[in-house]
């Protein structure tokens, strides 16, 4: 019986890469740490608070989001959004992570026969 | 009294870099603020929101690396290696020549023989630990600044020669010729060094001095040999039968005369005998003789048994 620790190592490596993907997606439409953090767990992406803003924080000064303040609510927040920069790397992950679901559909049906 | 959430910030800002401090601070206080209203919005009363959400940030060192991008590990897996090999090619070498060196000059310079070995080893320690601080201290910086190596990639050319088939390591190897070395080294020495003085002040010899005609230079030639074999035998890489043989021969040739001498009262200098009352008291040179026969004895069966069997172990 394979134990709970060893399944979830696998699961975190194999999640590790896909938040930065869902992250780039979901901010072409410009939001706010807290909330791209609700959006992505109501989508299957469950990513912890001290993981998701540091994360943000990286892929901005990488230049793959872009920020702006927004002060018109009562409370200030940063409003991040994907730059073009950003598409253009999300466009190439999202082909990887295509070609990996590719590959793998193939070994399966290639071990099946 | 301030609240959890500006201690909170104000933990995790302080390891941030200062030109970024500001607005880190603005954006994870409004996150806080955000989370906290998610949690009281379904209900929850807001100290214990607050303390469950500053929970869940975790450690604010840990979250403060996360924006910092900064490593948690002191050497990381980059230059693990390096530091490593880096760090076992100093400490084989340098900690024991500073100890040699220390101790020789403490011998001969400063005329304190009887130092010589405690500081050499205190000397030898320092060395090893100075120089393990400093290349981890250097290492460390490498890794929180990212530094490139541009060392030569491994290529398969550094493979050692394999290494299975060598039965006779080096480390052994230079343990026996070291030993044998301080041996040789002690018969000199004891007889212009022994700490045994006698009446008037002058140096007691251990061994008796007569022996240096006849005995002593075939014992020194003997141990010499021993050197060479143990050569050889690295050389070869393991115990072979005429190693064997040639082994057996040397051990005997050392310890037949050594136990004949020890037997007949001829190894330790008259002098010496003379100078301690315990030595002339009845019995007690013949114990100390006995237990020395049976020791040497021991010695030379348990090498002449050990090469036996470790030739045997080859062969099949």
């Amino acid at each position: 019986m394979v134990s709970d620790d060893l399944l979830r190592t696998h699961l975190q490596e194999l999640r590790r890469g896909t938040v930065v993907v869902a992250s780039l997606i979901a901010l072409r439409r410009p939001d706010y740490g807290y909330a791209l953090l609700q959006r992505l767990t109501a989508h299957g992406f469950p990513v912890d608070a001290n993981t998701l803003y540091p994360l943000l924080r990286r892929l901005e000064e990488q230049g793959l989001l872009a920020s702006a303040w927004n002060t018109e609510e009562s409370r200030p927040r940063k409003f991040y959004r994907t730059s073009d920069d950003g598409e253009t790397v999300l466009g190439r992950l999202l082909d990887d992570l295509a070609a990996v679901q590719t590959s793998v559909t193939g070994l399966i049906e290639g071990v099946e026969r | 009294m301030t609240s959890l959430t500006d201690r909170y910030l104000a933990a995790t800002l302080r390891t941030v870099p200062a030109p970024r401090r500001a607005e880190i601070a603005d954006e994870l206080r409004a996150s806080i603020a955000d989370m906290i209203e998610g949690r009281t919005a379904a209900g929850q009363d807001t100290a214990a929101a607050e303390r469950e959400v500053l929970t869940e940030l975790g450690h604010p060192d840990r979250l403060a690396a996360g924006y910092a991008d900064r490593p948690l590990q002191l050497i990381g897996p980059t230059y693990y290696l390096v530091w490593a090999s880096l760090l076992r090619r100093l400490l084989t070498v340098i900690p024991a020549l500073v100890a040699v060196a220390v101790g020789v000059l403490k011998a001969t310079l400063e005329e304190q023989p009887d130092e010589a070995i405690g500081a050499g080893i205190g000397a030898g320690v320092q060395a090893a630990v100075q120089i393990t601080f400093w290349v981890t201290v250097a290492f460390a910086v490498l890794e929180r600044t990212r530094t490139p190596l541009d060392l030569p990639a491994w290529s398969v050319d550094q493979l050692p020669e394999a290494p299975a088939e060598r039965d006779v390591t080096l480390s052994d190897t230079c343990a026996s010729i070291a030993f044998l070395l301080i041996i040789l080294a002690y018969l000199p020495w004891q007889h212009y060094r022994s700490w045994v003085t006698d009446a008037d002040g002058a140096n007691l010899p251990i061994l008796d001095p007569a022996l240096w005609t006849s005995w002593l230079p075939a014992l020194a030639a003997v141990l010499v040999a021993s050197i060479v074999v143990e050569i050889v035998k690295y050389r070869t890489g393991r115990w072979t039968w005429p190693l064997v043989g040639v082994n057996a021969v040397l051990d005997l040739a050392f310890a037949l005369p050594l136990g004949y001498l020890l037997l007949t009262d001829r190894l330790l200098n008259p002098a010496l005998v003379d100078r301690f009352e315990w030595l002339r008291e009845d019995g007690n040179t013949e114990m100390l003789t006995n237990v020395s026969v049976v020791v040497v004895a021991a010695v030379t069966i348990w090498s002449i048994a050990e090469s036996l069997v470790k030739a045997r172990r080859h062969r099949r």
